[in-house]
């Protein structure tokens, strides 16, 4: 850009650092409007507008939010961690375990109502596992929550009975009918209870970030964790408890995928924490903590379900890994171009 | 005055321990622990499973992990830096498919996977250790300069090489009109041995490695950036080109890897080294290479290469089922850590 004549460079300044600004707040939206609108126009040739089979139509709409309850859930208590300079990267086996103790407690006669609060209250404990392993017995926070992926993953592939692929109707055992009530049956605009809670828990969270201390704390600690703690933030204490949402979350998701899938599939939940940190970069949260924001991870997460659901239709799916791939790395390169501190150019 | 005293001296179990003892950097001490952890693994090994003690079974357990050793080798001299590298699975996969890919003649058929550019098999292999090399490139580029975090450059590097032996495969393997020469490396033995000729190769990669780490200014610098970056920066150390030429190898050491698992069982296969960048960081930590920074060797990562192998095949040989190893290795690793951890704060007290 050049400086126009009689502008002082003060001026000039001001002015690239609005337009920054401007791009960092506008340019997720613009990112999900033209994914959007590429997968609308893809098979124009093929389906009518809005019609069956579109991208847009209504039913394609309902199915992408259905399947997007899991990372929904997921991906907003996933951001305030990583705002605080932490990553958990058993979310996908925590949520796969929470999935097939789920399947297992419906199959076995456990009323919903009960299941469902049973197998939160777990997530909340495999959360504070890695909040101990990382927080109190001080274990590298990637390799910490690495090692409990693979126990949590483990576990759930022992859960599941030798011979079986995932819990599932077994002769004598019949899954019930209704469970999948939760995440499909429509209670309003044809979306079912699990797409509400996801938005319940992502609103809760939003004005948990905004309004409560948590929000400020969560981006003390991850802008200068000993900053945070000389001025009386127990560090230990709030990352411990983000740790035990994120686990609460995840187990939310997983019984969200179990009842969509209606089986307990203990590999349901494999790559989740690659979704979630693409969700989170494309929202625009700074790679290290310390800024960051809920609301956009949600729009980063709607832009991954439309990326893996629309490329489905228009290329074979052998094509999803390294298309995730790209749009991981891309977002990478998006949030350094985009979001990094001008200090450091 | 005495309360003085006491916190000065080194305490009072410090005399008991011997010079030689005393000699011992850290690193060498925990390689030692390590060994001794070994001895007593193999040893309740061989009282619970049938056959253990075996000389076969003992060449075994040093040998079979040899894929594992040489990506562990990179993978302990980044992390002696303090970075991550996760890609290695992936890139793993993508090397042994672009390797069979090139060497496929067009053999007409209407498969297309039956189907390739039919290259030379020395060819070949260069274009997949060109592409393995890319890889580490890309990884370096992100971390370098960009000073992206390496978990998650590694991850999505992870996904774009994985994903691109999956297109190139069409998500299963290439395994048809591979010429015979395809298949010699990975299925040629020592001379009156049963071992391959890749343990060779590892055995070679793990002894250059050693001398690079011990005997080289670029080895000792590697040690330095891990312990204090800003400090080596300093002190005249570009440690960005450093971490970026160690990514460069790490890649390298990967394509070897695919290339010869590729050779082993003449095919290209997408899924191939599912879960080995996990692996490669388990018999790392398992050997004390530690993340934050500075410390490690990679004869350490050798004796946490054989620490796994008793594992698994223990577990194997008490008929434990399949399901079982995720869990094992995580609880192995997490063990592991605190007492490694446990043994070097008994021994600065």
């Amino acid at each position: 850009m050049s400086i126009a004549s009689g502008e002082t460079m003060a001026a000039h300044l001001e002015r690239a650092a609005a337009l920054r600004a401007t791009i960092k707040r506008l340019y997720i939206y613009v990112v999900l409007l033209l994914i959007v609108l590429l997968f609308s126009v893809a098979r124009l040739g093929e389906v009518e507008p809005f019609g069956p089979g579109h991208f847009l139509s209504p039913d394609s709409v309902v199915n992408m939010l259905r399947i997007a309850a899991p990372i929904l859930t997921l991906s907003g208590a996933f951001t305030l961690l990583m705002i605080s300079g932490y990553i958990d990267l058993s979310v996908g086996s925590a949520m796969s375990f929470s999935a097939v103790v789920f399947a297992l407690m419906i199959r076995g006669g456990v009323p919903f109502a009960l299941a469902f609060p049973l197998t939160a209250a777990m997530g909340c404990a495999l959360g504070a596992a890695n909040g101990l392993l990382v927080m109190r017995l001080r274990i590298t926070p990637v390799i910490a929550t690495l090692v409990t992926l693979n126990v949590f993953k483990g576990s759930a592939l022992l859960i599941v009975p030798s011979g079986l692929s995932a819990i599932k109707s077994i002769p004598g055992r019949a899954m019930p009918a209704w469970i999948n009530d939760y995440a499909r049956a429509e209670v309003l605009f044809g979306l079912p209870w699990a797409f509400y809670v996801a938005v319940g828990v992502i609103l809760a969270l939003v004005v948990v970030q905004r309004r409560t201390l948590v929000g400020k704390y969560a981006a003390a600690i991850g802008g200068n964790r000993t900053a945070a703690e000389l001025s009386g933030i127990g560090a230990v204490r709030w990352v411990w408890g983000l740790y035990v949402l994120v686990g609460l979350c995840a187990a939310l998701a997983g019984t969200a995928r179990a009842s969509y899938m209606s089986i307990g599939d203990p590999l349901s939940g494999d790559g989740m924490e690659l979704d979630c940190i693409i969700a989170v970069l494309l929202g625009g949260t700074a790679f290290s903590g310390g800024e960051g924001s809920v609301a956009k991870t949600v729009v980063g997460a709607l832009i991954i379900v439309c990326v893996t659901t629309g490329l489905m239709t228009v290329i074979p799916a052998f094509w999803q890994t390294f298309a995730k791939g790209a749009v991981l790395i891309g977002a990478v390169a998006l949030n350094y171009l985009l979001v990094r501190e001008p200090a450091r150019c | 005055m005495t309360a003085q005293t006491t916190t000065m001296s080194a305490g009072p179990g410090s005399e008991r321990v011997g010079t030689l003892a005393r000699k011992l950097s850290n690193e060498s001490f925990i390689t030692l622990f390590m060994v001794g952890v070994l001895a007593v693994l193999f040893a309740v090994a061989c009282l619970f499973v049938p056959n253990f003690w075996l000389p076969r079974n003992v060449v075994n357990l040093l040998t079979n992990y040899w894929y594992l050793i040489i990506l562990g080798i990179g993978v302990t001299f980044l992390l002696i830096t303090g970075n991550f590298d996760m890609s290695v699975g992936g890139n793993v996969a993508l090397t042994g498919v672009v390797c069979a890919w090139c060497a496929q003649a067009a053999s007409g058929s209407p498969n297309p996977l039956a189907n390739g550019p039919g290259l030379p098999y020395g060819l070949s292999v260069a274009a997949a250790l060109a592409c393995a090399v890319g890889v580490g490139a890309v990884n370096a580029f992100f971390i370098v300069r960009l000073k992206v975090p390496s978990i998650i450059v590694t991850l999505g590097t992870m996904m774009l090489s994985r994903g691109l032996a999956q297109v190139i495969t069409r998500g299963a393997q290439r395994n048809t009109s591979l010429p015979d020469v395809f298949g010699v490396v990975g299925n040629t033995f020592l001379p009156g041995t049963s071992l391959k000729v890749a343990v060779l190769i590892m055995v070679l990669l793990v002894a250059v490695a050693f001398v690079l780490e011990k005997g080289t200014v670029a080895g000792r610098r590697t040690y330095l950036i891990g312990a204090n970056a800003e400090a080596a920066r300093l002190s005249g150390v570009k440690v960005g080109r450093h971490i970026a030429s160690l990514y460069l190898l790490s890649g390298l050491l990967a394509g070897i890897t695919g290339i010869l698992l590729a050779s082993e069982f003449k095919a290209g296969v997408s899924s191939r080294a599912t879960g080995y960048e996990f692996d490669a960081l388990v018999i790392c930590l398992l050997g004390g290479v530690s993340i934050s920074g500075g410390f490690g060797s990679v004869l350490g990562m050798f004796v946490g290469a054989i620490l796994l192998s008793v594992v698994t095949s223990s577990a194997t040989g008490l008929l434990l089922s399949p399901d079982w190893q995720f869990t094992l290795k995580g609880l192995v690793t997490f063990l592991a850590i605190l007492a490694q951890r446990f043994a070097l704060d008994r021994r600065s007290t």
